[in-house]
């Protein structure tokens, strides 16, 4: 206790020989929204280089450079690219592959999480370290044994088998988040819906799962995010032009030479970058939630 | 009170029942919950692994459904290979490259956001943002900033003299690591940042209070109160993304596809080619096999070093 009586003198003596006070505050404040102004420069100036890129003519972004979109040149032309051509298909089957990994992410963790917080039986710690080498496993080393798997039972170009492949991978962040959600759950609630006669099913469906919604939305974007930005299983797994998703698509029809349309290109990476972005965005309050219990 | 009857009795009788069997209704419910994810696992894990290491035991042409038994010996052509070893060179190369420079990266946006003041949300966002870029996109936009005709950032890259006006700086042979390495960081740098800023945030202001009165300068204070407390989160980080980079696949084989003339061709690259392009799938399976093992180990290392399962009370 006797430190605060000491430091007053200490720094009133300290003031000659070091930096002032208010000087190490200005020098460490203009270091700390330096730093905070590169980072955000770095990271935004790719981006605002797609967006006007995207709106740019497609013959001006090929023949001119400018830091600044120039009103003569500004168009919508570009986004016809989702028009016609494989783009789209790519993108629709990119589509139906997210929405089918987040239908069966959710529903498999939700179950799971809600049996490994709420029953008991042995094994349940061993089983939820087996879970966490889920995350030791690459898209390339099951990737490679999978495709002649998928092949002998007919799953390869399948895209059911890119949603299996997809969700499997995503199991152990889902699992443990519901399970760790699911204990701060009180369990009165449900158990007063026991008494009142639901039964256990009733009691899950009405009582937990409306609870859960933090988690759910978390473990939902977490699986849109790994099928939004899988390119390695699909790129093995769905060989066919007809059934890939866009990740593999138009990378391989730029390899193929025949599409060098850097505006047709910035337009639908624009396009395929807004839907995660919009997700974070509306359901960022959710996510904190979910994430708070995750690492805690 | 007639609730605690009817559930004291409840748990007796399960307890009996568990002690006789070990397998009661309530440990069959439980199993039956997490079956699913353990199909899963079954179907998309175990199976492809024992099935790498089945087919690394035959050589398997990819487009004859003959396989001829050859025991080791596609072990010891990888490993005797000169391609394995330059690509495990590579490969290492590139994970530490990545990780050191994510780390430092994302630790240093890390404490930037949690000392701001002001702009704290749009900072966040904005790193938020990076991460939420799909990889695609990432590389997609790079492959048109790295253009030689329009990509900005090969004319910057060129008006200073790091590469020629005519060359393509992905396709070059001392650029094309260290800008993968970038590009990859790029999108990456933030999940550290992610993993260490829930930690800073949980560190109570009264440390930092307690410190500034005693005089303790801003280094002592992150030296003494921050990094103890964010040493431990920042290792399992480290671990991650060394493992999550020896395995990465997408973002290279988009940006390089291994080239030029192997230059950024890493295991998994490898594998890729000596599978679909040099047709030769029982060899590909035994690298699979090789990399499954460093995993294995990377797994093993996670475990022993931090039980991540202790902290969770059952």
């Amino acid at each position: 206790m006797s430190t605060p009586t000491e430091t007053p003198s200490e720094t009133e003596t300290e003031g000659g020989t070091r930096l002032s006070y208010e000087t190490r505050d200005r020098l460490y404040n203009l270091a700390l929204y330096g730093s905070a102004a590169l980072f955000s420069a770095v990271i935004l100036f790719p981006i605002y280089w797609m967006v006007q890129n995207a709106f740019t003519d497609s013959q001006t972004v090929i023949t001119e450079f400018s830091w600044l979109p120039s009103p003569e040149t500004v168009t919508l032309d570009n986004f016809s690219v989702l028009a016609a051509g494989a783009v789209p298909r790519y993108v629709i089957n990119t589509i139906v592959v997210t929405a089918g990994t987040i239908v069966v992410v959710v529903a498999v963790s939700l179950v799971a999480g809600y049996g490994m917080a709420r029953f008991r039986f042995r094994y349940k710690q061993s089983f939820a370290q087996f879970l966490l080498l889920g995350y030791m496993f690459s898209p390339i080393v099951l990737g490679l044994p999978l495709y002649l798997i998928w092949s002998e039972i007919g799953l390869l170009n399948a895209q059911i088998g890119l949603v299996i492949a997809l969700s499997s991978i995503s199991m152990p962040f889902a699992v443990w988040l519901m399970w760790k959600y699911i204990q701060t759950i009180p369990e009165s609630m449900e158990e007063s819906a026991w008494i009142a006669g639901a039964s256990r099913w009733r009691t899950f469906w009405d009582v937990v799962v409306p609870q859960t919604k933090p988690a759910i939305v978390a473990c939902a974007l977490f699986a849109f995010a790994i099928a939004w930005n899988d390119f390695t299983f699909a790129q093995i797994l769905l060989p066919s032009q007809e059934s890939t998703t866009f990740a593999p698509g138009i990378m391989r029809l730029i390899d193929q030479g025949g599409y060098t349309s850097w505006g047709d290109i910035m337009a639908v990476s624009l396009l395929m970058t807004v839907p995660p972005l919009l997700f974070a965005y509306f359901l960022q309050e959710y996510l904190l939630k979910g994430f708070e219990v995750r690492t805690r | 009170m007639a609730s605690e009857t009817v559930e004291s009795t409840a748990t007796a009788d399960r307890r009996s029942v568990r002690g006789r069997l070990g397998l009661d209704g309530e440990a069959l419910r439980g199993w039956a919950t997490v079956a699913p994810v353990i199909l899963l696992y079954l179907f998309v894990a175990v199976t492809p692994i024992a099935f790498a290491i089945y087919a690394s035991l035959f050589e398997v042409p990819l487009l004859n459904p003959n396989w001829t038994f050859t025991g080791l010996s596609n072990y010891v052509e990888v490993l005797t290979m000169n391609s394995f070893w330059s690509s495990l060179w590579l490969g290492a190369l590139f994970m530490v490259g990545s990780t050191v420079v994510q780390l430092l990266v994302g630790l240093w946006i890390a404490l930037v956001l949690n000392q701001l003041d002001r702009g704290q949300r749009f900072l966040t966002a904005v790193a938020f943002t990076a991460y939420l870029v799909p990889t695609v996109i990432v590389v997609l936009v790079a492959l048109f900033m790295f253009d030689v005709e329009v990509g900005v950032l090969h004319i910057a890259g060129s008006t200073l003299g790091l590469w020629g006006e005519r060359t393509f700086a992905l396709g070059d042979q001392t650029w094309a690591m260290p800008l993968v390495v970038l590009v990859g960081s790029w999108k990456f740098s933030i999940f550290v940042t992610i993993f260490t800023l829930a930690q800073l945030r949980a560190i109570p202001d009264r440390f930092y209070e307690a410190a500034k009165i005693c005089g303790a300068s801003r280094w002592e204070m992150f030296r003494d109160i921050t990094l103890p407390r964010i040493t431990g989160v920042l290792l399992i980080a480290v671990l991650l993304r060394a493992v999550f980079m020896f395995n990465k696949f997408d973002i290279i084989w988009m940006l390089t596809e291994g080239g030029p003339a192997g230059a950024t061709t890493t295991l998994p690259i490898l594998a890729y080619r000596t599978a679909f392009l040099h047709n030769d799938y029982g060899v590909a399976n035994a690298m699979a096999v090789v990399m499954f093992v460093f995993l294995a180990l990377g797994a093993y290392c996670y475990f022993r070093a931090f039980d991540p399962t202790a902290e969770v009370d059952t």
